[in-house]
């Protein structure tokens, strides 16, 4: 069973979680990827884009689109998994280069620059532990 | 202790800098390095192909003197000789007990956050921002910090500069011939890519007869050094359809036993594509990491090929780093020849222009007694 039952709720919590890094200092690692960075997401189906807002420093750091929307910004970087693993690897419980080797996870473009991010996600995981209240992976 | 390493600030961006080095701590040895080789996988950190976090002291194959060990320190002790292995394994997890330690996850998670297990950074600059090294060895310093099971014992008197390439290249190559593959007397063998890690897989297929043993390459200079090295048969694959030649040159057949040591998707498919019904290909290269390779699905069960991955040679290097030194010793190996050209720890960039040209075997960093 999904943990997300449809588009709305997936798009409530991750995109919700997201929206909160918008205004969060951990937010301002977006400008290390140096690029928009699009979330394409399967069952259920959704997409959700991060677009900087330039220059670094500024308030909010990115802003967060959905759908259609997202369309018409072409993304640096695209990661593209299953909403389940997208929940799991929030949580921290996904090894990111597990997850690419076995393509639970593909990511389209410029992989290096946001890999540099990994060590500062150990910060971010109970942010979206809390947001969630703390419901655990499948 | 201040050392001098060379760190990649950011990708495409190598500093020569004097960093602060804690001392060892429990189960940690510290190791003046005397050498270290200029491997393609740390060109791949320098690229960001192989994305790592930064700043990073680059280098992973290294050997140099033992100057301090950390508390519970009991294999090696200040003065021994060592090579560092760039995949200290735990000896505990499933891995390890069933006789895989270069696929322990204590080392790989490690690795891929640029740390020694558990988290610890022992490079810093002088302001105090953590620095990164590479794969848990950092072999581009004077000095470096590793965990014990990361330091091979070397015989005294051991050349340092030729054991610095057993660190990786040779235990790799001839790993990934021997225990990969497991290439028997008779058997063909093409090897795609003949830089460091392609001239020791050569290297290993001639100490097992295999033959014929092709050396396919876009380099005329790496073709010409490949004869040295056990290559019998040469492909030019700028001038020559690599597949269709190595299928000439095998009565239309393809090889027993193919290897990819570049690490490219393209070269992947011409090495399994190169690769005879019922035979092995190998990927020693390494790609990024999200990248993928197209091959024919029709060609597994009709053809009944295996794909196999070669991480480290499949090596355990306490065992297998005293058997190529006897190997040497007995001119089976050759170490000597792989050094083509020294350079200073602030000569990398060119180091690593000389590697992508192909105009050298193996370059070395050099450190002063």
């Amino acid at each position: 069973m999904p943990i997300f039952a449809d588009t709305q709720r997936l798009y409530g919590t991750i995109g919700g979680f997201f929206e909160t890094l918008t205004t969060a200092e951990e937010g301002q690692l977006i400008h290390r990827v140096g690029g928009p960075v699009l979330f394409v997401y399967h069952r259920p189906e959704g997409r959700i884009l991060w677009n900087p807002c330039p220059p670094p420093g500024s308030w909010p750091a990115f802003c967060v689109s959905y759908g259609e929307e997202s369309a018409s910004v072409t993304p640096l970087l695209t990661f593209e998994q299953d909403a389940d693993t997208a929940h799991r690897f929030w949580l921290g419980e996904i090894d990111l280069a597990q997850a690419l080797a076995r393509q639970q996870l593909r990511a389209i473009g410029s992989l290096s620059r946001a890999m540099k991010l990994l060590p500062h996600l150990d910060a971010v995981y109970p942010r979206y532990a809390a947001f969630v209240g703390g419901v655990a992976g499948a | 202790m201040r050392v001098a390493a060379a760190v990649l600030a950011d990708y495409g961006q190598l500093l020569t800098e004097e960093l602060e080095l804690d001392e060892p701590g429990p189960g940690e040895v510290a190791v003046r390095l005397a050498a270290a080789g200029v491997c393609h996988s740390d060109y791949h950190v320098y690229s960001g192909d192989l994305p790592l976090p930064t700043p990073m002291v680059l280098g992973h194959e290294g050997a140099g003197v033992v100057s301090s060990v950390g508390p519970g320190v009991s294999s090696v002790r200040p003065g021994d000789p060592v090579v560092l292995s760039w995949l200290p394994a735990c000896g505990r997890c499933r891995a390890c007990l069933t006789g895989r330690p270069e696929l322990c996850r204590v080392p790989a998670t490690a690795a891929e956050h640029g740390t020694l297990p558990g988290g610890r950074t022992p490079f810093r600059r002088v302001a105090g921002e953590p620095v990164y090294q590479f794969s848990l060895t950092g072999a581009f310093a004077e000095y470096t910090v590793v965990p014990e099971a990361g330091v091979v014992r070397l015989p005294a008197g051991t050349d340092l500069e030729s054991a610095a390439l057993l660190g990786c290249s040779v235990l790799t190559g001839t790993g990934a011939v021997w225990r990969t593959a497991q290439v028997q007397p008779g058997e063909s063998v093409a090897v795609f890519g003949v830089g460091g890690v392609g001239l020791n897989a050569l290297q290993g297929a001639r100490m097992v007869s295999a033959y014929p043993r092709i050396a396919v390459d876009v380099s005329v200079r790496r073709l010409e050094a490949a004869a040295a090295f056990g290559a019998t048969h040469f492909v030019n694959a700028v001038s020559d359809a690599p597949v269709d030649r190595v299928l000439a040159l095998t009565d239309g057949e393809g090889v027993d036993a193919a290897f990819e040591a570049i690490g490219r998707p393209e070269t992947i498919a011409q090495a399994f594509n190169a690769t005879r019904a019922g035979g092995r290909t190998v990927v020693i290269g390494v790609t990024p990491p999200n990248a993928e390779v197209t091959l024919n699905a029709f060609a597994f069960p009709s053809q009944e090929k295996c794909l196999l991955g070669c991480w480290y040679g499949q090596s355990l290097p306490a065992r297998d780093v005293p058997a190529l030194l006897r190997l040497n010793a007995a001119g089976s190996l050759d170490l000597r020849s792989l050094m083509s050209r020294r350079y200073r720890l602030t000569d990398l960039e060119a180091a690593f222009q000389a590697m992508l040209a192909g105009t050298v075997n193996r370059g070395l960093i050099v450190f002063d007694a």
